[in-house]
């Protein structure tokens, strides 16, 4: 397990701040996504309930449970997790595939790294509790997604299911490929990166 | 610890031939070849042994053809 | 792997996100893991609405058990635990049988014999208010023709 250096921008006093980008999980990372995200998580959904928010309309990752998620993959090759720390708090965690293919016409039977999931811990979503703590933490993680396509000799190709309050961003900020709902995924909208567009991305930041 | 032993692979000239064009096709080295390989065995037989099947579906038609039996 | 951030990037990154939520992910999981509900809290609702949807399009049929076992050549004591016994686990031949002989896709009849995991929350619901509507095992009323023509569209419209 290596630990990266990088930053986080703190949303209040817009002051950087060092954080630490892990990418492997153990049972300490557990550990704190049970004691600092779940509590919170839990809150939030008392809350939309509070307010009789249809279920439907809640965030659809508020019950995922990464204890399960990483002893149903524990031991596999083709699955990896990362999470940022800063501040001695977990600020998020992403779950990657290295074992699917891209779908863009051009980059069709070559593989890709697949985001399986990736979560911002609550108090840093602004649909939960309408603010943030810090910035950057989710496209953070995408770029070492990238990097780790890289290193692995996939040129940088990632995909995606978006969650839909993300679509927007991936779409026009990141300008990551739109390839439409996916029936076989609950009609979340399918994103790609291309090599092309993961250069791209790299040199704009 | 990501720590690397080494291996030696002896490979007949059609697994070589295969090796080289898998490699072409999907844009890899040959050791990322064999490493993805190794990945989706793996996966492949997780899944097997959770109880899950392996089809292959005909995209045109939707049909599912073949079983994969590990 | 190398990675790392600067100071400078962390802020061009910042203010690329904005407020964006950024994340990703299906709401599913490999064991059949719903959005907010486990799934297991519905198999024994939906064996009920199994077993309920049998018998009533048996009597739709006006069919003695022995006339549709005979029909769909399955086992008549089967068919009489399917119909009274929610608790009774069906074989799968036996369900398969069922829906060549009811004519609905088999895949959903599974689902409702709780011996396929069921992926379309939206399904399981729709099956528990069925079982709900089709409470009582008499002559089938004008309600329970209702919910069970409401249901034979659901059924058959599915994946």
């Amino acid at each position: 397990m290596a630990v990266h250096r990088i930053f986080l921008v703190a949303s209040q006093t817009q002051e950087s701040v060092e954080a630490q980008l892990h990418d492997a999980a153990n049972a300490e990372l557990l550990t704190r996504w049970e004691r600092e995200w779940v509590p919170d998580l839990e809150r939030a959904k008392q809350q939309l309930a509070a307010k009789n928010v249809p279920r439907a309309e809640w965030p659809h990752d508020l019950h995922w449970d990464w204890r399960k998620k990483l002893a149903y993959y524990k031991g596999l090759l083709g699955v990896e997790t990362f999470a940022i720390l800063c501040l001695e708090r977990l600020q998020g965690l992403m779950m990657i595939n290295l074992t699917k293919d891209a779908r863009l016409a051009e980059q069709k039977g070559k593989p890709l790294v697949y985001v399986d999931f990736l979560q911002t811990a609550p108090w840093n979503r602004v649909d939960l509790v309408g603010s943030r703590q810090f910035e950057g933490i989710g496209t953070s993680l995408l770029l070492a997604a990238i990097a780790r396509s890289e290193h692995e000799g996939f040129h940088g190709r990632i995909g995606l299911h978006s969650l839909p309050q993300s679509e927007g961003y991936y779409r026009t900020k990141l300008g990551m490929s739109d390839l439409g709902p996916d029936s076989l995924k609950q009609q979340l909208r399918y994103f790609e990166v291309s090599p092309e567009q993961a250069r791209r991305l790299r040199e704009e930041i | 610890m990501k720590t690397k032993k080494t291996m030696t692979l002896n490979l007949t000239d059609a697994e070589m031939t295969a090796l080289d064009e898998l490699a072409s096709a999907k844009d890899l080295t040959k050791t990322s070849v064999l490493r993805q390989a190794l990945r989706l065995y793996q996966m492949v037989d997780h899944r097997a042994r959770s109880g899950d099947k392996m089809f292959f579906e005909n995209d045109a038609s939707k049909e599912k053809t073949e079983l994969m039996f590990l | 792997m190398k990675f790392e951030l600067t100071r400078e990037q962390a802020r061009k990154i910042a203010r690329l996100e904005g407020d964006a939520v950024v994340g990703a992910g299906s709401p599913a999981f490999p064991e059949g893991e719903q959005a907010g509900i486990s799934v297991v809290d519905f198999t024994s609702e939906l064996r009920l609405a199994f077993g309920r949807f049998v018998a009533l399009m048996r009597r739709n049929r006006r069919m003695t058990a022995e006339k549709l076992a005979d029909q769909a050549d399955i086992d008549l004591s089967e068919l009489l635990s399917i119909e009274q016994d929610p608790h009774y686990v069906p074989e799968p031949r036996t369900v398969y049988q069922l829906a060549n002989c009811f004519k609905v896709p088999e895949g959903r009849l599974m689902e409702l014999a709780g011996l396929a995991i069921v992926r379309d929350v939206g399904f399981a619901q729709e099956a528990v208010r069925f079982a709900a509507r089709s409470e009582s095992i008499a002559k089938l009323t004008e309600e329970e023709r209702s919910a069970l023509e409401e249901f034979i569209t659901l059924i058959s419209s599915a994946k």
